[in-house]
């Protein structure tokens, strides 16, 4: 047993850091560290400078050009990103869709999309949820019809995340009615430009558009881009499931979130406020509990020993803790989060307001986390996966 | 970065688990405690395991083993719910006496590694609470030779022990300082009684009794043995919530309400959902801890301190919901969860509770935060 990082991981993430400092723009780290608005150009452009770099793929392995980091590189590496307040890696296109065309799509759809995706030029949206089909994923309806050599499409997906931007959405779409709803399934990718697409804005109560709906009227998919075989996208899902790993806890994030909490606490006069300041170490301690927890199934993967079954665990704790934060932030910022300027989220937003620039997003982010138990699979249900763990 | 297990640890942990499976069942465990919770003969038994000088240095003829062996002692320990003062007898002790004049350690390392001396720490007194730098006993030197007044309560083991490390105020002096007791003094006292926990404690009486000095610098020597006891609580606890869980999941499977098992129902099944969580958060500290001990004093403290408050909020959510989930049952004093709840319930409130240990935290935070911050 040994806490320490290697002399070759901690070299590792010395390169990493060098790099991400001097890689990184200054106005969108900026941003990040305030928790300003980003815009597609800024997403965009560091997943390039990522993509140029070949690190935007850095869940790859080698055979598919992604530089082959074990798990524990992995996470130096998101964990210097996130210090750095570098902007989330959108995980649609190499976290969550690169490794299905991978493992189940064929040598011409390995040639045809994983450029794309390793590069940053081709923005993936998500096609999962329906208005109807939230949690309980596998009563989807959105339908593919096959007539000869193409896919007719029709229905709605819900919640697409940044589907504004985006070039191509992988789907999940009914291909059958026989037998259980998890056998009907595929898994579609469609290019969102295909005539009968429409992308509609859903604004949430933060009042900002991040996510939208997408309607599929009579869209034509040539069928070459069903990935696998017809009626097995839900193993393909489950698998890409699985490729979510430890990330989803996103404690480095939450790391430097902390240290933004407090600096918020001490220029708000609360952080000598003994009521608040142990409201932050109680934070602390579930922060670092949490990548505790982290380390032991990163550990696990790497030595590639049974996985631990904490794994499921680490969404709920996760999101939790994402919450907790923006709401103590929120909490220290006080009567001063109260007003509602949406432009000021703007990163150059020049406003003629007696109060501090950096306490007008708190309100909005605390209202916009409380997705963070709900997507990814609700945190009832991950429940319902950890008893079944426990208890069978 | 490993969080595996060496094979002469996983060898260890067999060690204690087959004497718990063979030697120290429920009943036993049971009959113990009503008799008063005397249990310097299982102290014995585990010191024919080895494992009295665990910790020792070898030059004292201990094993010289380091904080992880301990941590797999205590796991184990606390799976079998032992009622006997192991940490205190094989982990504080030594810890403190290593901060001792030679003279010291050769007179009662030896002894302790082999088994044949019991020496507990008696710090705590009526009004010091969880503060270690706290002492009304008083200290007195008259050429070259100390002697103690005071009362020390809730020692562990008091009326088993044969010595004591005593904390005490030296007359126009800083801070405590810690002496050696003999339990035969003179002027010593002592009154034994059963603990909540099915083991015994008791007040210790000094008056102008002679002791011999170990340190005057007493406060920095509690403060590490504070942190040895903390990890070795923290272990303890993991082993406790794992077998309480345990005998919580077996209970769902085989009790029926409405004609199926309690496994089957939802509300039930997210709470043991919520109680994996804890146990897995407490076990992830539990290694922090043990993890963290040979860290410079100030990064040691508020570790021990963050171990100390999750394994607090861990093992009351497990204690008090597996307790719940058991119904009626979990709350009868011949069912064995109700004994791993009190014990749990008692290293809340040994060497600092949660809110003590938060405001440890709170006092020591920094800017920044993480495992390795």
């Amino acid at each position: 047993m040994d806490l320490n990082f290697t002399s070759e991981e901690l070299a590792f993430r010395e390169e990493i850091r060098d790099w991400v400092g001097k890689n990184l723009p200054k106005d969108i780290s900026h941003k990040v560290h305030n928790a300003l608005r980003l815009s597609r150009e800024d997403q965009q452009g560091w997943q390039k400078i990522l993509g140029k770099k070949g690190w935007l793929s850095y869940n790859w392995p080698t055979q598919f050009g992604g530089p082959g980091w074990n798990s524990v590189q992995k996470h130096l590496f998101e964990e210097e990103c996130a210090r750095a307040g570098a902007p989330r890696i959108l995980p649609f296109g190499p976290v969550m869709v690169a490794p299905v065309i991978m493992a189940f799509g064929n040598a011409e759809q390995h040639k045809r999309f994983l450029p794309g995706i390793a590069s940053g030029e081709v923005w993936w949206s998500q096609g999962y949820s329906e208005p109807g089909s939230g949690s309980d994923l596998a009563s989807l309806k959105c339908r593919a019809e096959r007539q000869g050599d193409k896919y007719l499409v029709n229905g709605q997906k819900t919640w697409t995340t940044l589907g504004q931007h985006g070039d191509w959405i992988f789907c999940l779409v009914r291909t059958s009615s026989d037998g259980k709803p998890q056998t009907g399934i595929s898994f579609l990718l469609i290019d969102m430009k295909s005539p009968g697409i429409t992308v509609r804005p859903i604004i949430t109560m933060d009042g900002e558009h991040e996510v939208n709906e997408v309607f599929f009227d009579n869209v034509e998919v040539p069928a070459e881009n069903l990935i696998g075989e017809e009626n097995k996208g839900w193993t393909y899902a489950k698998h890409l499931l699985a490729h979510e790993r430890t990330n989803i806890a996103d404690v480095n994030r939450a790391k430097r979130e902390l240290e933004r909490l407090k600096r918020i606490a001490k220029s708000e006069g609360v952080y000598d406020d003994v009521r608040f300041r142990d409201q932050i170490a109680l934070l602390e301690v579930d922060i670092v509990a949490l990548e505790m927890m982290v380390l032991r199934v990163l550990w696990a993967e790497k030595s590639g020993k049974q996985s631990l079954d904490v794994a499921g665990l680490l969404k709920i704790r996760g999101s939790e803790i994402q919450q907790r934060y923006s709401e103590l932030m929120m909490l220290a910022g006080g009567p001063c989060t109260v007003p509602y300027l949406h432009e000021a989220m703007e990163g150059g937003w020049q406003g003629d307001i007696a109060i501090d620039r950096f306490l007008l997003p708190l309100a909005g982010t605390y209202f916009n986390q409380r997705k963070t138990t709900i997507y990814g699979g609700s945190n009832e249900v991950q429940r319902n996966i950890v008893a079944q763990t426990v208890l069978g | 970065m490993d969080f595996e297990f060496s094979d002469e640890q996983e060898q260890l942990r067999d060690a204690v688990r087959r004497w718990v499976d063979k030697g120290f069942g429920f009943e036993r465990r049971h009959a113990l405690a009503k008799a008063g919770g005397k249990t310097r003969a299982v102290l014995g038994e585990l010191n024919e395991l080895g494992l009295a000088g665990l910790v020792v240095p070898e030059a004292h003829g201990g094993m010289g083993f380091g904080a992880v062996e301990a941590m797999v002692v205590m796991e184990e320990l606390g799976r079998g719910l032992v009622n006997a003062p192991y940490a205190q007898a094989a982990l504080v002790a030594p810890t403190l006496l290593s901060r001792a004049p030679a003279a010291l350690q050769q007179a009662w390392l030896p002894k302790m590694a082999a088994g044949e001396a019991l020496v507990v720490l008696a710090q705590q007194e009526r009004s010091s609470r969880y503060r270690l730098d706290q002492a009304a006993t008083q200290a007195s030197e008259a050429g070259g030779n100390w002697k103690l007044s005071g009362t020390k309560v809730v020692v562990p083991a008091g009326d088993e022990a044969d010595a004591f490390i005593v904390s005490a105020r030296v007359a126009g002096a800083e801070g405590v300082a810690l002496f050696a007791v003999d339990k035969g003094a003179a002027g010593l006292e002592l009154r034994g009684y059963p603990t909540q926990d099915g083991a015994r404690a008791a007040d210790l009486l000094l008056a102008n009794t002679p002791a011999t000095l170990l340190t005057l610098q007493g406060h920095a020597a509690l403060e590490h043995a504070a942190d040895v006891a903390i990890a070795a609580l923290c272990a303890e606890g993991v082993g406790l919530m794992d077998r309480m869980v345990a005998i919580t999941v077996d209970y769902m499977h085989q009790r029926k309400q409405f004609g199926v098992a309690l496994a089957t129902f939802q509300a039930l099944r997210h709470r043991i959902a919520d109680v994996k969580m804890q146990l897995e958060l407490g076990r992830s500290m539990s290694y922090y801890a043990s993890l963290k001990l040979g860290e410079p004093p100030e990064q040691r403290r508020r570790a021990l301190s963050q171990a100390k408050v999750q394994l607090g909020n861990s093992m009351r959510f497990v204690g008090q919901q597996c307790t719940q989930i058991h119904g009626g049952i979990g709350v009868t004093d011949e069912y064995a969860s109700s004994h791993y709840f009190k014990r749990m319930t008692v290293i809340e409130l040994s060497f600092g509770d949660t809110m003590h240990h938060l405001g440890e935290v709170s006092a020591r935070m920094r800017d920044t935060a993480g495992v390795f911050a």
